[in-house]
């Protein structure tokens, strides 16, 4: 949230709409919040005859709290437009977190040879073990 | 914290003992509302619904002894009234725990924003003016860490006892208070290190902020160098709740992965129920609505909302030239209105961070209305690896909101005194940084232990 310079897509809707950069993510975050509450609440797409899926419904989730995480950091911790080092601090974790993720996580007594191929690729070592 | 500026007199700090009775009084004001005027019939209204479902009950059993109704009929109108009489019952439960638990969270976060900054403006008001201005020289740095990190680890050393009596005391057998004495001086060493962080901090107006003078933050703020890091560990230990979640979570025959044939072989139905199944409407314990989701939505909107009310105060007090904002938002709000919120440049950042306190302590209030529910339809932290996770990850988060809260205590403080400025603001934007991991934090565990 330091000083930097106002460019690109920042400038012109500040330029364009006199809300700056911080309005619109604010809105964007509200609306997608509405988005994944929605997708849950709701059996199929309002208006239509087409089921909303579990499945469905986990992919919206994951693509909402990517779009939402992107939101905070980029503009309200202002990971963009702060020097770098910043950047890479915030960054730093994320190789343990996925560590945790694939490590733990996904490493459940079944998930050896229970969790689907794309997640275990090439992996015999259960069963040759 | 770096050198001084300003000239703080006792008479600001007494300013501190005020807030803390405007708190005290506002906490005593909503719990005689909520807790009591409200609560009270709510209660009554409970125990008679108690009363008629126990009647219901026994009616329906005596229809079975005599052979006036069989056992497993679903459409035996006795059958129906007790089912009617025990969903009655149940709705009366959580209205009365609503008005009762808001009351009740209100008041316990009223005392303890008295207690934090009623002590701790009286602990500085009680030195002498002197002091609170003799050093216009920059700073080398500050004992406060090391004081409130020591009173932390008492507080942690002491804490079962102190837990163990607290129960005590609520339940009403017998407490030794002594039980809790470790933990007491743990709160007190806290509160001291706290008011003594004040005491440097109040007077600070951004001359003398230390900059790093070595890679790989050469050249910028030490302080927002620290709290990255503090961030980034932060973000490993919400990383080793949400992997302990998943680990279980991809183990379990959830009602979701029942329906999705992703359950283990041999798996012959749902073996767990997760919040989320008491939560989401579709769930399996079949008590999701819209009404249960209501508070986790608030909630998320609440945090997302304080996220840009911080980003505004910090914007405010960052502003060189500041005028009330006119765009097309501002158009749709009456004049007297944009005059009380953006009365000045200085009462306007206050007026921004009161209101990124109050939508704080809204999450947790309704956070705990929610618990409140979920334990009384049986899900507990002791019901199984899915109450445990789900109490524990939602729980840490609860609690870095409300540390949050007690930091922002002394930022609507320090704004509505001293005030910030384009100068002195970096305490606004560090703070904030916090404040958007906390709701960062949210974005994942919200649809992964709500939603999911």
């Amino acid at each position: 949230m330091g000083d930097h310079e106002v460019i690109g897509l920042e400038k012109w809707l500040k330029d364009n709409t006199g809300m700056d950069i911080y309005f619109w993510n604010f809105l964007v975050l509200m609306f997608f919040t509405l988005f994944e509450i929605g997708a849950v609440f709701f059996d199929k797409i309002p208006g239509t005859d087409v089921e909303i899926s579990l499945m469905m419904v986990w992919g919206i989730l994951i693509v909402v709290g990517i779009i939402k995480g992107y939101g905070i950091g980029a503009y309200f911790m202002h990971l963009k437009g702060d020097p770098s080092i910043y950047f890479r601090t915030a960054m730093f974790p994320v190789l343990f977190v996925l560590l945790m993720i694939f490590g733990i996580g996904l490493s459940n007594p079944d998930g050896v040879d229970g969790l689907p191929s794309w997640c275990t690729p090439n992996w015999d070592y259960a069963t040759r073990r | 914290m770096s050198g001084h500026g300003a000239d703080v007199k006792n008479s600001i700090w007494m300013r501190a003992v005020l807030f803390a009775g405007g708190f005290l009084t506002f906490g005593i004001i909503a719990f005689s509302i909520l807790g009591i005027a409200l609560a009270g019939p709510a209660h009554e209204e409970y125990l008679s619904a108690v009363d008629e479902y126990h009647h219901a009950e026994d009616d329906y059993h005596e229809a079975i002894v005599t052979g006036h109704s069989i056992e497993g009929d679903h459409d035996d109108p006795l059958y129906i009234a007790k089912e009617d009489a025990h969903h009655h019952e149940v709705e009366a439960h959580l209205s009365y725990l609503n008005w009762k638990v808001s009351g009740n969270t209100i008041l316990v976060m009223s005392i303890i924003f008295a207690s934090f900054i009623g002590i701790g403006g009286l602990i500085n008001s009680l030195q002498p003016d002197a002091e609170h201005s003799d050093d216009e020289h920059e700073h080398h740095g500050s004992a406060s860490p090391i004081i409130f990190t020591f009173g932390i680890m008492l507080f942690m050393i002491g804490f079962p006892g102190f837990a163990n009596t607290v129960t005590e005391i609520l339940t009403g057998t017998n407490a030794v208070l002594g039980e809790m004495a470790i933990g007491m001086i743990g709160l007190l060493v806290i509160i001291l290190g706290v008011a003594n962080w004040w005491r440097e901090d109040l007077p600070f107006n951004g001359h003398g902020e230390q900059i790093a003078t070595s890679e790989p933050f050469e050249g910028e703020h030490i302080r927002k160098a620290g709290i990255w890091v503090f961030i980034m560990s932060e973000i490993m230990i919400f990383a080793t709740f949400f992997s302990s979640y998943l680990r279980m979570r991809t183990g379990w025959c959830t009602e979701w992965a029942w329906q999705n044939d992703m359950c283990a072989d041999g798996a012959t139905g749902r073996d767990i129920m997760t919040a989320s199944d008491y939560l989401r409407p579709g769930g399996a314990a079949g008590t999701g609505d819209f009404w249960t989701m209501l508070p986790g939505g608030i909630n998320t909107f609440a945090l997302i909302i304080s996220s840009y009310t911080i980003v505004i105060a910090l914007k405010t007090a960052k502003a060189h030239d500041w005028s009330r904002p006119d765009n097309f938002m501002t158009k749709f709000i009456p004049q007297p209105i944009m005059k009380f919120v953006f009365p000045d440049q200085k009462r306007t950042v206050r007026n921004f961070l009161f209101a990124t306190l109050l939508l704080g302590s809204l999450f947790i209030v309704l956070k705990l209305v929610e618990w409140s529910h979920l334990v009384a339809e049986g899900f507990t932290v002791s019901t199984s690896q899915a109450g445990s996770i789900f109490y524990i990850a939602t729980g840490a988060h609860g609690l870095h909101v409300f540390i949050g809260l007690l930091i922002m205590l002394y930022l609507v403080f320090k704004a509505d005194t001293v005030g910030y400025d384009e100068e002195n603001a970096q305490g606004i934007e560090y703070f904030g940084l916090y404040w958007h991991f906390v709701d960062l934090a949210w974005v994942i565990i919200f649809p992964a232990f709500y939603l999911y």
